[in-house]
């Protein structure tokens, strides 16, 4: 083998070392044994920076969300899970139809020309790749299935709600790239921190929060979350692919090299 | 149309086994499903043939569960110990490279046929890699036995694996590659099996006419 070669694979080897398995495992929730993560795995994130935030969103004060119940990490309930989630998808998705028409026939009627633009229920404008979905009603299961958010839904009913003060749940159904959508999750369970537990409060078996369908989640009927890039600027982001990474796991911005400053 | 139990090679069961597994693939409430995946599993671990064809006996399983509405008893036992044995994967290789195949040969059977919404189960898919991963390691590769498996494994679920998963198919190319190219003290067959395979990837999971005449023809003296 030539010199220029030996050194080629030399430094590719390197290369692949350092980012080798520790790049898709830091956004394993789970370790490849089913147990959960607390904030890092075992042998596979030696080389993470340990300023790293863990896998799972957390502000910089706080420890980590609270979750109200464990999920699940046997891989019997996970496959069950998946299953639940993706029957709940379809239902919302019918839902939507459903309801899509009253709410388009009601509005017709009381259409005064105003400049309120509705553009989401336009058809183009729905997400409506049921790999996607998934994946977002996954991670808003997660925000969800917190002590944080029962607090929240309980001490705040739906028509007290101020838009930009309350944290709203992402409509998982409206067109977002990537990005924009998992910065949305990001920024819904930061403010959704403003709920947890006193440290120290005993963290008793809240009821079980059957999963609430309220209309918000399928129809966006009051102000959304302001889009946090301008439009085109979010279509020209490359969408990372779709299909990568369907393990159970909250997703959060993988390429930190493509944030831009002064994004938080 | 009913397969005959024949086709499930269930002989090497003995006779009451085979009875409850009989029983089971027709009407799963009637038997204990925890037993069944028990017998299942610990099957597979001996036998290889049997590991090879386990996938399709839970998958009729699951399928005739599913149907008696009684819900997925059957599947959730058969995964939770199937997790059990991966959780233990290292230790069964150390004790015997043919029950760590057969391991890694169920695993992939069961991830080729136990499908939820036509899909593989998202849940084996980094198990799946983890065993192969760990037959693309360099102890690995000197045994022929681990590297007839990796290869098997590759030809059966490769294409789907990689669908739900390229980085992790592309990481463990790069293992086999350098296995390929670096490794002293390869046998000739493993770096035989070891080509093909690269070369029935680059493919895009098929061997070219010439590829496959080269390999698998015999050669006329």
């Amino acid at each position: 083998m030539s010199d220029w070669t030996k050194d080629r694979r030399h430094s590719t080897e390197q290369d692949r070392r350092s980012n080798g398995p520790s790049r898709w495992s830091n956004c394993r929730k789970r370790g490849v044994d089913g147990s959960l993560r607390a904030g890092g795995g075992e042998r596979e994130n030696n080389n993470r920076h340990p300023d790293e935030r863990s896998s799972s969103f957390t502000t910089p004060e706080s420890t980590g969300p609270v979750s109200r119940c464990s999920m699940a990490s046997d891989w019997g309930s996970l496959v069950q899970e998946d299953e639940d989630i993706r029957r709940d998808v379809q239902r919302d998705m019918q839902r939507r139809r459903i309801l899509g028409t009253e709410v388009a026939q009601r509005e017709r009627k009381t259409s005064s020309g105003s400049s309120g633009s509705h553009d989401s229920k336009d058809e183009d404008n729905i997400e409506t790749d049921e790999a996607v979905l998934l994946r977002r009603q996954k991670q808003i299961n997660y925000g969800k299935n917190t002590l944080a958010y029962d607090r929240y839904i309980k001490e705040v009913p739906k028509h007290l709600r101020q838009p930009g003060v309350h944290p709203k749940t992402p409509n998982k159904f409206k067109k977002y790239s990537r990005r924009s959508w998992d910065q949305q999750i990001k920024l819904w369970k930061v403010k959704l921190h403003a709920w947890d537990p006193p440290a120290g409060e005993d963290q008793e078996e809240t009821q079980d929060h059957e999963e609430q369908l309220e209309l918000g989640d399928v129809m966006d009927i009051e102000l959304d979350f302001p889009t946090l890039l301008p439009p085109c600027a979010a279509h020209s982001l490359s969408v990372q692919g779709e299909d990568e990474d369907f393990s159970g796991t909250p997703v959060k911005l993988q390429k930190t090299e493509d944030v831009e400053p002064g994004m938080f | 149309m009913e397969n005959s139990t024949d086709d499930y090679k269930i002989q090497s069961l003995d006779v009451d086994a085979q009875k409850i597994l009989k029983t089971a693939l027709k009407d799963p409430s009637a038997v204990n499903l925890e037993k069944v995946s028990n017998i299942i599993v610990d099957q597979s671990l001996k036998d290889q043939v049997f590991s090879k064809e386990a996938g399709r006996i839970c998958y009729t399983i699951v399928t005739a569960e599913a149907k008696q509405r009684t819900g997925l008893v059957f599947r959730k036992n058969l995964l939770n110990r199937l997790q059990q044995e991966f959780n233990d994967r290292e230790e069964t290789r150390a004790r015997s490279l043919h029950a760590w195949t057969c391991f890694v040969t169920f695993i992939c059977n069961i991830f080729d046929y136990l499908k939820v919404n036509d899909m593989p189960m998202v849940v084996l898919v980094h198990p799946v890699f983890d065993c192969l991963m760990r037959l693309g390691q360099p102890d690995a590769l000197m045994n022929e036995e681990e590297v007839d498996c990796l290869v098997l494994q590759l030809h059966r679920i490769g294409e789907q694996l990689e669908k739900m998963n390229s980085q992790r198919m592309d990481e463990l190319f790069f293992l086999l590659r350098d296995g390929f190219l670096l490794q002293d003290g390869l046998t000739s067959m493993a770096r035989l099996l070891l080509l093909e395979i690269l070369e029935f990837r680059a493919g895009g999971w098929m061997l070219s006419g010439t590829a496959h005449k080269y390999y698998y023809s015999e050669i006329a003296d």
